[in-house]
Formats: C-alpha cells, sequence, structure tokens
C-alpha cells in the first residue's frame, strides 16, 4: 500500500528544490522587474510545497504546516499588490523597468 | 504503475515543466504562462498530499489573483520593446556558476538526508482541523494577516494616488 510513488517525501521534497532553484535563477538571470517577481511567486510556491509534505509525512497529528502555507499565500498576495503598484511606479517615473538601470539609491 | 501514479507523474512533470518555462522563456507573457501551469501543478501535489482545501486555495489565490495582478502589471507597464541589456560572457558565467553551486550544496545536502517514507496512512486534513487551529492557536497571525493586507491594498492605493498628483 505505501509502495505508490506519491507516499514517498522525497518526490515532493525534490519538486520543491527544484522550484527553489529555479527561482533563484531567475532571480538572478531577469532583467525586469516584473521577472523577478514571477521568480520570488516559484520560491514561495516551492516553500509551500515542502511545508504541507513535511507536515503530512513528519507530523500528522496537527496542521502547522497547513496553517503556515496559508499565511504564506497571504503574505504573496499583499507582496505582490505591493510589487505591482512600485513597477507601475517605477514605470512612470524612468519609463523602464529594468531593475539594474535604477541606480538612484546606490550612493 | 497504476493510474494515480501516471497522474502524479504528470502533474509532477507540469510542475517542473512550467518552473523551468517561467525562469527561461524569453517572453514575459509565456513565462506568466509557465508560473500559472507551475501553480496548478503545485495544487494537484496538495491534493496528492490529502490537503484539498489548500489545493483550492492554491488556484483561487495564486492562479486566480497573483497571476492577474502580474497579467496587469505586464499590461499596465506597457511595451517591453525596449531589449533588456544582454547579459555579458563574464556576468552569464559567473551567475551560472554561483547557482550551480549553491544548487549543488543543497542538493547534496538533500540527498544524504534520510527522510520518513510514508505518513500516516489514514491523514486527511480536512477544514474543520484547519479552522480549529486558526481559531483557537493562531488567532494573532490569523489577525496579524488580516492587517498586513488591508495595508497593502492602502498602500498600493496611495502609490497610485500620490503618482498622478506629482504628473
Amino acid at each position: 500500500m505505501t509502495d505508490f510513488i506519491y507516499n514517498y517525501l522525497h518526490a515532493y521534497l525534490f519538486v520543491a528544490l527544484f522550484m527553489l532553484f529555479c527561482g533563484i535563477a531567475g532571480v538572478v538571470y531577469r532583467r525586469t522587474l516584473i521577472g523577478m517577481l514571477v521568480s520570488l511567486e516559484l520560491i514561495m510556491n516551492g516553500a509551500g510545497l515542502n511545508l504541507v509534505a513535511l507536515n503530512r509525512f513528519v507530523s500528522p497529528e496537527n496542521a502547522s504546516g497547513t496553517a503556515f502555507t496559508l499565511i504564506i499565500m497571504g503574505i504573496a498576495a499583499a507582496e505582490a499588490a505591493v510589487a505591482l503598484g512600485i513597477i507601475i511606479l517605477i514605470f512612470r517615473k524612468y519609463r523602464h523597468v529594468e531593475g539594474g538601470d535604477l541606480r538612484e539609491m546606490r550612493d | 504503475m497504476s493510474i494515480g501514479e501516471l497522474i502524479f507523474l504528470a502533474t509532477i512533470g507540469l510542475t517542473l515543466g512550467g518552473a523551468v518555462m517561467a525562469v527561461l522563456s524569453g517572453s514575459i507573457v509565456y513565462a506568466m504562462m509557465g508560473l500559472v501551469a507551475a501553480m496548478f501543478g503545485v495544487a494537484g501535489l496538495y491534493i496528492y498530499l490529502h490537503n484539498p482545501f489548500l489545493a483550492m486555495m492554491q488556484i483561487l489565490i495564486y492562479v486566480g489573483a497573483v497571476t492577474v495582478l502580474i497579467a496587469f502589471a505586464v499590461m499596465l507597464v506597457g511595451p517591453l520593446y525596449r531589449r533588456p541589456k544582454e547579459w555579458t560572457t563574464l556576468g552569464k558565467l559567473g551567475a551560472a556558476l554561483g547557482v550551480a553551486c549553491v544548487s549543488l550544496l543543497m542538493f547534496v545536502r538533500f540527498v544524504t538526508e534520510t527522510f520518513p517514507t510514508a505518513g500516516a496512512p489514514s491523514f486527511q486534513m480536512t477544514t474543520k482541523d484547519i479552522g480549529r487551529l486558526f481559531f483557537d492557536d493562531l488567532v494573532l497571525p490569523f489577525e496579524l494577516i488580516s492587517l498586513l493586507i488591508v495595508v497593502a491594498i492602502l498602500g498600493a492605493i496611495m502609490l497610485a494616488l500620490f503618482a498622478r498628483g506629482d504628473k
């Protein structure tokens, strides 16, 4: 009964790890702020999957991982709203959304 | 191999393919579509983890709200035809090396760790459990999340208003 591949923790953790790698690579690789935002959402999704998988396999007696994932979802929604406002503001001011060219606060 | 395993492997493939597409595709709209695919795949994995409520929330919040926000950002930011500066070869090499090193370290740590193989067979996360937890133990984080979302909405509105007044 427990021989099915979806009853192993490794499968879920591997997917979450891969999403984390993709997210890190995307934040480094993308030049526009929207691409970075997409990669950031990928990282948050991987974190949520990790927590739920550990909740199901390691401590199935309570729902802490599930609750934490729901909180992560709320934070991701709020973060996306604020990031959208900031991106539109940057576009109005500079007419582009490239992260590397925003060096006004550097010095 | 049973049909459940086949669907599970297809879901994993959808997730991984979506993640790769979200990072590597040239157009930002295709990247967004890859993100949607990855989120649907994660929702399917939540169902395999006996957590259907979270799968529904995943589709509702991530696919329904966050992706629409990103789509609005893509539309409002206007034509992205001004191509971003290309990577120099040295920068590309350095970035790839850095990400690869971090990934390799984490992957080695992941492989050398021993995990418990099978969980409790009768595990089922119902909305009753989640609601009990939220309203018994996690009342303060729950309220703080609602406060955070209100502040975020007000902040976004203020950003838009001040930008218009500035102009």
